[in-house]
């Protein structure tokens, strides 16, 4: 293999960053809330060995994933009924637009109050937060579906029903699902605010916890799990999006950004 | 009264009668005692709030103290993020380096690396301007990149045709080619840093919109929570209009979509 092929360069940076973390880590030349990358990985065994990870990540998944599904269904049933029917979208046009703008973490504190330091307050902020960038996708790519496509199968004789379902979700799904991996990219960032902010499990608590009693190592392997989940989640979106839009894709951006 | 006004009025009240329906609909469920007036308290007592606390200018400090570091942290990724942009559409070497931290990196929740951010640049401002640059960077540098990427082949080689040099080539060709990407890249991340910020801010300082929000919910007073969101809602407004200002600017030639 040469040097100046495209995957050994790949790999240079990363492969880098972690030999010097890892080198000046052993020498004790790095702060100490920095453990090296190989205290991180035993700390992860540790964690997984000791059982004191699975309740974390299995009440973290729980949220997210609950949250992430309920948020989306609500966004793409209101979004396609914003877009089909002019009246659903005056009523939900000037709601969305003032509420976008604000970071739905904001009403946190409400939602706790609210719902309780359990499992709902989390799924209802993380839902709430999905549901906008859901919705806002759904309703601009039914606006945007091609009028000649509907037209052509009115002409066809095609009933309603069928145009919606053959026609108009088809030809809406790239966009709406553009919308989906944004609410995804939300619903992490909420969930570990809200684990942060008020919870008693999860992967955010852990991460506390390990800062309380001074275990970086726990708190970085608290954060590379964290890390994983999301990123695994994004992945498994991008499959389910690869098989739903097979062909849809070629040449867009998204092609790009396997 | 004309049938034309009377058209638009009734256009207008079509458009946005969801929004003085909610608030009637809110008022009328705090005044019959619905809902517990301390999670609720009825739009009268938010107005008031918010009157109050813009009037003594509390709520402006905080707000400023939170634009500042939103600002400062998406202008640093923004004057980083796009030259790098354009060196990893440009050079192979820079490409092959960095394309996997900023993919793979991508789609990672980085708010979980928050906790390491405030060991290394204190709780404060730095912290928050630091991991605000470090979120913003991913969707400006992305964008950039297939900006970048896209700008056609053709035209850089009747410019090179031309005699232009490398230098020309980018003020004049790359860049004005690749302007509209550059500013839906923008658009992605400002956003972005103000829930940054705001979230943060939540999670540990002393200072600002978050800290206002933690602050009046842990003293049960969730009139200030709400006016505090009105003030978060009404700043993402503003910098999001101030950005298409500035992109109707540079990009004069073209229109931006809805």
């Amino acid at each position: 293999m040469r040097i100046n092929s495209a995957a050994v360069q790949n790999w240079i940076v990363p492969v880098l960053v972690l030999v010097a973390w890892e080198v000046f880590g052993r020498a004790g030349m790095l702060p100490r809330y920095l453990s090296a990358p190989s205290m991180i990985l035993l700390a992860l065994w540790e964690l997984a060995s000791t059982g004191e990870l699975w309740p974390a990540l299995a009440a973290s998944l729980y949220r997210v994933s609950a949250g992430f599904v309920l948020g989306t269904v609500a966004g793409v049933i209101v979004g396609l009924g914003a877009g089909l029917i002019p009246g659903v979208r005056h009523f939900f046009d000037p709601l969305v637009s003032f509420l976008y703008a604000i970071p739905k973490v904001a009403f946190l504190p409400i939602f706790l109050l609210m719902f309780g330091l359990g499992h709902a307050s989390k799924i209802s902020i993380i839902a709430f937060s999905c549901f906008f960038p859901v919705f806002i996708a759904s309703r601009h790519a039914v606006l945007s579906v091609n009028k000649l496509l509907v037209w052509a199968a009115q002409n066809m004789g095609t009933p309603r029903q069928t145009i919606f379902f053959r026609v108009v979700v088809p030809a809406a799904a790239p966009q709406l699902f553009s919308g989906v991996r944004i609410g995804l990219a939300h619903a992490f960032v909420v969930l570990f605010a809200a684990e942060l902010i008020g919870s008693r499990v999860g992967l955010g608590n852990l991460i506390t916890h390990a800062e309380e009693w001074v275990r970086f190592d726990l708190m970085f392997a608290g954060i590379v799990c964290f890390a994983v989940l999301g990123f695994a989640s994004d992945r498994i979106l991008l499959a389910i999006r690869a098989r739903v839009l097979k062909g849809q894709t070629i040449g867009t951006e998204e092609q790009g950004m396997r | 009264m004309t049938a034309q006004a009377w058209n638009q009025a009734r256009d207008f009240i079509a458009r946005w009668y969801s929004i003085p329906l909610l608030l009637l609909l809110w008022q009328l469920a705090v005044g019959s005692g619905l809902v517990e007036s301390r999670l609720l308290p009825g739009p009268g007592r938010v107005l008031t709030a918010l009157v109050t606390d813009v009037g003594n200018g509390t709520l402006v400090y905080h707000a400023s103290v939170t634009l500042y570091r939103a600002l400062i942290g998406f202008l640093l990724a923004a004057l980083i993020g796009i030259p790098f942009a354009v060196a990893m559409a440009r050079s192979g070497l820079v490409r092959n380096l960095f394309e996997p931290i900023f993919f793979f990196g991508y789609p990672v929740p980085k708010i979980a690396l928050f906790p390491v951010f405030t060991y290394i640049f204190g709780i404060g401002t730095p912290s928050k301007i630091a991991f605000t640059f470090l979120e913003c960077l991913y969707p400006i540098v992305v964008t950039c990149y297939f900006g970048f990427r896209a700008v056609e082949t053709r035209l850089i080689w009747s410019a090179q045709n031309y005699g232009a040099s490398r230098a020309t080539i980018l003020r004049r060709v790359i860049l004005p080619a690749a302007m509209p990407s550059i500013f839906s890249g923008l658009r992605i991340a400002l956003p972005v840093a103000l829930i940054v910020v705001v979230i943060t801010e939540m999670i540990g300082d002393s200072v600002g919109l978050g800290y206002y929000i933690t602050i009046w919910s842990t003293r049960f007073t969730f009139a200030n929570v709400y006016a505090a969101i009105i003030v978060i809602g009404i700043c993402g407004l503003v910098l999001d209009q101030a950005l298409l200002l500035f992109r109707r600017r540079a990009v004069y030639w073209q229109r931006e979509a809805a």
